[in-house]
Order: C-alpha cells, then structure tokens, then sequence
C-alpha cells in the first residue's frame, strides 16, 4: 500500500507528502512526522512557505483590485445604440455632410450646364446695313463670275464647237 | 470565443445566495475581482492581462447568469469561466509574442512589509518572506495545468472535485499535477524532492 509506511521506510516519500499537504493521508503517515523531526520540519516548511503566499498574493491582490475602477455594465437592452447621444450626435453630421456634399456638387453642376447654354445660345445681331452691304458684294461676285465665260476648256479651241453642238441639240430640241 | 457551460458541473451543492450575487454586477465585482485577479495574475505571470481577463470573466459571467443553474458554488462557476478565458489567450499566437515582452509580473517584495507580524521574531519573519517568494518563483517553472490546480488547491483552498468541476479534469489528473506541483515546490524550498 501506498499510504502505509513500510518497517524499511524511514521518511515519507513524495507522494505521502503530497497527501499530507493535500490532508488525505492517512494516520500512520501523520504518526510519522510524530516521529520523525526531518519529514516534520519540511512539511512545516512547505506549508509555512505556500501560507506565507497565500497570504502575500491576497494582500497584493486586494490592493490591487481596490485601485481599479469598479466594474460598469451597460444595461440598456438590444438598440443601445439608439440611447447614445454621441452616436445620434455623429449620425446626424454624417448626414448633414452628405446633404452639404450633394448640394454644393448639384449647384456646380447646374452653373456648368448654364455657362454652355450661354455659349450656343443667343445669335450675333447683324444690322440692315451690314446685311445689305453683304449682299451688295454678293451680288457683285456674282456678276463678275457670270461676264467671266471662259473656261479652260476655251483653252483648248473646243468652246465653240461644243457650244455649236450644244446649240444644235437645242435646236433640235426646240422644234420637236 | 464563447463560453459554454461544461455540463460536467453537477452535483456541487453550495449554501452561497447564488442567483442574488449574480444579478448584481456590483456586488459580483465587490466579491470576487480580488480572488480573480490573483488567481489569474499568477496562472498567466501578466497583472495586466489578469486585470483584462477577470473584467471579462465578470462580465461574461453577469451576461449568462441565467444559464449558472445554482449547483455549485459561484466561485467554482467564474473558476470555470476564468480558466477558459485564461486557455484562450495562451491559445492566441499574439499572446505567445507579447506574453514575454510585455509581461508585468505580479511583485510580491512590496507585500511583505505588511504582513502581520504575529510573535515571531525578525529572523522567523523574513525567512517566511523568503520562502513565500520562492513559491512565487517556483509557481513560474510549472505548467499551465500544474500551476492552475496548485493555484486552486493550496491558495484558492478549492475541493479537488470542485477543482475537477472548474477545470474540467478528472479527479486524477488533477492529482497527478498537484503532486507534480508540490514536488517542484518542495525542491524550489530546498527538500527532498
């Protein structure tokens, strides 16, 4: 058996330890340390040692949980959001931004249509008399290239003869 | 990450008020922030880190009181919680990174002077001062698993089936890390081991 000790054995081994820190050993194991200055020494030792951790790390910890602010929860059900005044606060910039973005770029747009309306739109006024000295100078173009009747077929002596046919065929044309 | 209840949390009969405790957030916080964060500032060797995790143990805690069915203590349940919590940044590969970086070790030097005296002499006091640090310093050889369950045993006093309840480890094993654990201890203070 494990937990009895054996006539041989004179500490405890570290299981027996174990269990006697544990306080699951058995009688005999506690008997020994009864008689056994050695084993009874380490074990007050090792129990000395962890309570003197336990009782450091406690005041450690209870310092330092006290320095830390206390513990918040938010208790608003589902739609906290909707609670929150920053969050409308920021909602309702976003949706100011983009109204002021849509308009400013709504207002350019319409200026730019506008500038190209201007430009294709009213027609240059010309007076009567521009007009009429305009069509002075046609009529006169006009004339001069009517009095010019050479033509460079002239050039090379068949004017009169395609003239003379050309007459001939009217002819023909007119007493049919 | 979420935290579910391990069915294997039966048959742990508590006299505490629990459902009480668990609808105020305040008192929850007021009894056991300084258990937590000791508990888990020495299984990480971060404060800071503890600090983090015991505000989101007590907030996790207070958000699924309706599932703690009232069947063991509430220290064991938030125990549970805790040691989850705990697994899960060890888990994390930036903690694995940040964890010897950062690290924030918990001092207990500054401690001692406010230990009460009692009526033993100068001497006996600080060799106790020592030896309580040389546990510190032998808790930081352990395993995770090792450290958690002597944590529990020897500084939270928790029963080894409330243990097995938080950890969820069978009763043996747990008993084999606790042996493991004391063994280290026990050499880190100079005995047999």
């Amino acid at each position: 058996m494990e937990d009895q000790l054996d006539r041989e054995q004179t500490h405890l081994t570290d299981e027996q330890f174990t269990g006697l820190l544990l306080g699951t050993s058995p009688s005999t194991v506690r008997a020994h340390l009864q008689e056994c200055a050695r084993c009874s020494q380490e074990a007050e030792r090792v129990s000395g040692a962890i309570a003197g951790f336990e009782q450091q790390s406690r005041l450690w910890a209870e310092r330092r949980a006290a320095s830390l602010p206390a513990l918040e929860v938010d208790r608003r059900p589902g739609f906290a959001w909707l609670y929150r005044p920053q969050a409308w606060t920021a909602a309702a910039l976003t949706v100011a931004l983009a109204v002021g973005i849509g308009v400013s770029i709504r207002q350019d747009h319409r200026l730019m249509v506008h500038q190209q309306v201007a430009q294709v739109g009213p027609a240059p006024v010309v007076s009567p008399a521009t007009l009429k000295a305009d069509n002075e100078l046609l009529s006169a173009i006009d004339g001069e290239l009517r009095a010019d009747a050479s033509t460079p077929a002239s050039v090379y002596g068949l004017t009169a003869a395609t003239h003379g046919a050309r007459s001939k065929a009217a002819k023909r044309m007119s007493n049919e | 990450m979420q935290f579910i209840l391990n069915p294997a949390m039966i048959g742990c009969v508590s006299d505490e008020p629990t459902l009480t405790e668990l609808d105020d957030i305040e008192a929850l916080d007021r009894m056991y922030r300084s258990r937590l964060l000791r508990f888990v500032a020495y299984s990480t060797g971060d404060q800071d880190l503890a600090e983090t995790i015991v505000q989101d143990c007590l907030l996790k805690a207070y958000r699924g009181r309706e599932s703690f069915r009232g069947d063991c203590a509430v220290y064991t349940w938030l125990a549970h919680i805790a040691t989850n919590l705990v697994r899960d940044h060890q888990r994390s590969r930036k903690f694995q990174f940040w964890r010897n970086v950062q690290k924030t070790a918990p001092d207990l030097s500054e401690m001692s002077s406010l230990l009460p005296s009692g009526e033993s002499s100068p001497e006996s006091q600080m060799l106790a001062r020592e030896s309580a640090q040389l546990v510190s310093v032998a808790l930081e050889t352990l395993s995770v698993k090792q450290r958690t369950v002597f944590l529990m045993r020897f500084i939270e006093e928790m029963e080894l089936q409330d243990i097995c309840q938080a950890t969820g480890m069978r009763i043996s094993t747990v008993k084999t890390h606790l042996h493991r654990a004391v063994k280290a201890v026990r050499l880190k203070l100079g005995g047999r081991a």
